[in-house]
């Protein structure tokens, strides 16, 4: 039970980023094909078809996920609330989810390939998903305008999914269209729906970031508040896609205008996949308004952040405190208790030590330097003077290596916690999966980079598991107070986050792209430079 | 507009509706704002009343106190029915002189649950 808790604690965000994920490609799904496909004259028909069998699929992992959470919350609370089983049943979460299910079963029954005509019936069970979300949102517990709240999460997250959702059908239409001048209707006609669908979104999203946040300060000086933040960025992001779109459309070349859409639309998708996991790990936070006492102030901020010499020495092992590792290694084993409001399975939170910090500073600082160096290599061999600089991704090895040995030093090898344990603490399994994750940046991109793959899938690994890792980032889950080192770390993730994005995107478009379009050379200068800066970032992380 | 799309835009506006009528209503990650007793307080005894106090609307139906004493032995307490809905209430009795432990566990609509430990200590009389 202790462990299912802790994995659990870890997951629930990644569980609500899947279920708004494909509750956002199941209604904008049904959005596109009732107002983009079905008003248009020419014989949609395998169209259609295509669309809806990707709706089918997007309400399946919908209702697979929901009963999944369910499931496995239903039990935990059981367990640890030791109430029966029709209580459990009466919950709220429970009541959300079976709704929530139900209505994703009636989406694929409704869309059926029996059918031929007649779809605006599924706006019915759409409205049904979009009320199970909103049932579990922070609106419906907010003591003071929970109506208002109720309505503007429900506009801010239908809107989301009429745009975001709609994008990979946007994607199947522009591939599936029969002719290209059928494929430009439908594009302009979902930048209609879309332009409304952002002007919706950003509305709702400002009046529930007033609600929630509350004030400037909290949002640099909590967690939720940056997280909002956070989701502002990628959403500027987003827009600026959408402007490069739209100059394309005007003055672009007409050979390569389709090509060229369809390769922006992907990389919006994978930003706007993005954006809801952000939204997911918002959802696991308490409202900055809430939490008033105890937050970060802009001085401390600066402080912290302020420009410094590296720390290239490491305290040793012997200065770390064992006693602590031993204190940890039983909570583990027991589940843990702390006098803060915390999630079940949380481990319990103490101040690091000055030699923890150290040593914690010196990983990223020599991190820092690598990746720094890497960034630096990627434009030079990007100017295609210097052949070995095309070599760089190979310092992905030395990387790997030293943040396993180096990143839980209570742990196997350096610790005396066993390497199979500390799979289940969400922390360490994050370390871990980053560190095979850089072999596989290592492997992949040094292949393409030297000509071993000039085409195909292999290419796009570096973009993808780029962008990933920073969507994983901003998916980590958090803790409830506002403890200042954490909200300072978060802090220093976020900017990484950002830039990891950014350059994964910014890669993805270089290699996408026609040739033709100009846009192509720009995106090749600036995911090296994101690398940079992720560089810089890490040799200015402090804990102290 | 057409009389079936009228019909039929109601009708979504019925289940939506409904949906948040149906349920009862919740919270979404409840954090413990204030407590009687306080974090490491020291009350008078036998008596102890017991009051915590959450940011957002909480599921008391399916939320847990318990009061571990001092020799370690757990005590489910009773939560109180009437409180406001972002507070949960219950009465310690015949509480002995020493060192307790308040469990709480409240249910966040969300799905989440939320724990914590409040230590106080009951003062001789």
């Amino acid at each position: 039970m202790a462990r299912l808790l802790q994995v659990f604690g870890f997951l629930s965000v990644l569980f609500r980023g899947a279920t708004l994920t494909f509750q956002s490609l199941a209604i904008g799904g049904i959005v596109f094909v009732i107002f983009v496909v079905r008003r248009s004259k020419e014989d949609s028909g395998p169209l259609q078809r295509a669309c809806l069998r990707w709706i089918r699929r997007s309400a399946a992992a919908l209702a697979t996920m929901q009963i999944s959470y369910v499931l496995a919350n239903s039990l935990i609370l059981r367990q640890s609330a030791d109430i029966s089983l029709r209580e459990v049943i009466g919950a709220n979460f429970v009541l959300a989810g079976l709704m929530g299910v139900v209505a994703a079963l009636t989406v694929i029954v409704l869309t059926s390939p029996m059918r031929t005509a007649g779809y605006t019936d599924l706006l019915l069970p759409a409205a049904a998903i979009m009320a199970s979300s909103v049932m579990t949102s922070h609106a419906m517990a907010r003591l003071d305008y929970r109506v208002p709240l109720v309505a503007f999460t429900a506009l801010h997250q239908a809107a989301t999914a009429a745009w975001l959702g709609g994008l990979p059908y946007l994607l199947i239409a522009i591939r599936r269209a029969q002719t290209p001048e059928y494929a430009r209707q439908l594009s302009a006609r979902f930048s209609q729906l879309a332009l409304v669908s952002v002007a919706v979104l950003a509305s709702a999203g400002l009046v529930l970031g007033f609600a929630y946040v509350g004030s400037f300060k909290a949002i640099y000086g909590t967690s939720y508040g940056a997280m909002v933040a956070t989701k502002a960025l990628l959403f500027g992001l987003l827009l600026f896609l959408g402007a490069l779109n739209f100059q394309l459309v005007r003055n672009g070349p007409a050979s390569s205008i389709l090509a060229s859409l369809k390769r922006f639309g992907e990389a919006e998708i994978g930003i706007g996949i993005t954006v809801i996991l952000t939204a997911a790990s918002l959802t696991s936070l308490p409202p900055a308004a809430d939490l008033t006492n105890d937050r970060v102030t802009g001085q401390e901020i600066i402080a912290r952040m302020s420009p410094q010499v590296p720390r290239f020495v490491s305290p040793t092992l012997r200065e770390l405190p064992e006693e602590i590792y031993a204190a940890q290694k039983r909570a583990f084993e027991v589940g843990s208790l702390s006098t803060e409001s915390y999630v079940p399975g949380q481990t319990g939170t103490r101040p690091n030590t000055s030699a923890e910090k150290a040593w914690s500073e010196y990983n990223h600082h020599w991190a820092g330097l690598v990746v720094l160096a890497m960034g630096l290599l990627a434009l030079v061999a990007q100017a295609g003077k210097v052949s070995w600089a095309r070599n760089w991704p190979l310092a992905f090895f030395g990387l790997s290596a030293f943040l396993f040995l180096r990143s839980d030093p209570e742990t196997w090898p350096l610790g005396p916690v066993g390497f199979w344990a500390t799979l289940a603490d969400p922390e360490v399994l994050l370390h871990r999966f980053f560190a095979v994750l850089v072999i596989a940046l290592a492997v992949f991109e040094w292949r393409v980079q030297t000509g071993r793959v000039a085409s195909g899938p292999a290419r796009l690994a570096f973009p993808v598991l780029i962008a990933v890792s920073g969507a994983l980032l901003l998916t980590h889950s958090h803790s409830l107070g506002n403890l200042k080192e954490e909200v300072l770390a978060e802090l220093s993730h976020i900017p990484l986050a950002i830039l990891a994005v950014t350059a994964g995107w910014s890669r993805w478009l270089e290699l996408r792209l026609p040739a033709e379009n100009r846009t192509r050379s720009v995106m090749a200068r600036i995911w090296p430079l994101c690398i940079a800066l992720i560089g810089v970032v890490l040799l200015n992380y402090r804990e102290m | 507009m057409q009389p079936g799309r009228r019909y039929f835009c109601a009708r979504i506006v019925v289940t939506v509706v409904s949906a948040f009528f149906v349920v009862a209503p919740a919270a979404a990650h409840a954090v413990l704002l204030e407590s009687t007793p306080s974090l490491k307080s020291s009350v008078p005894g036998p008596n102890v009343p017991i009051k915590l106090r959450f940011n957002v609307r909480i599921d008391a139906f399916r939320s847990r106190l318990t009061l571990v004493r001092p020799d370690g032995s757990a005590q489910a307490l009773e939560i109180s029915k009437g409180t406001t809905a972002d507070t949960l209430a219950a009465e310690a009795t015949e509480l002995a002189a020493g060192a307790y432990r308040l469990r709480w566990q409240v249910l966040a609509s969300d799905g989440h649950i939320t724990r914590g430990e409040i230590p106080f200590t009951v003062a001789p009389s």
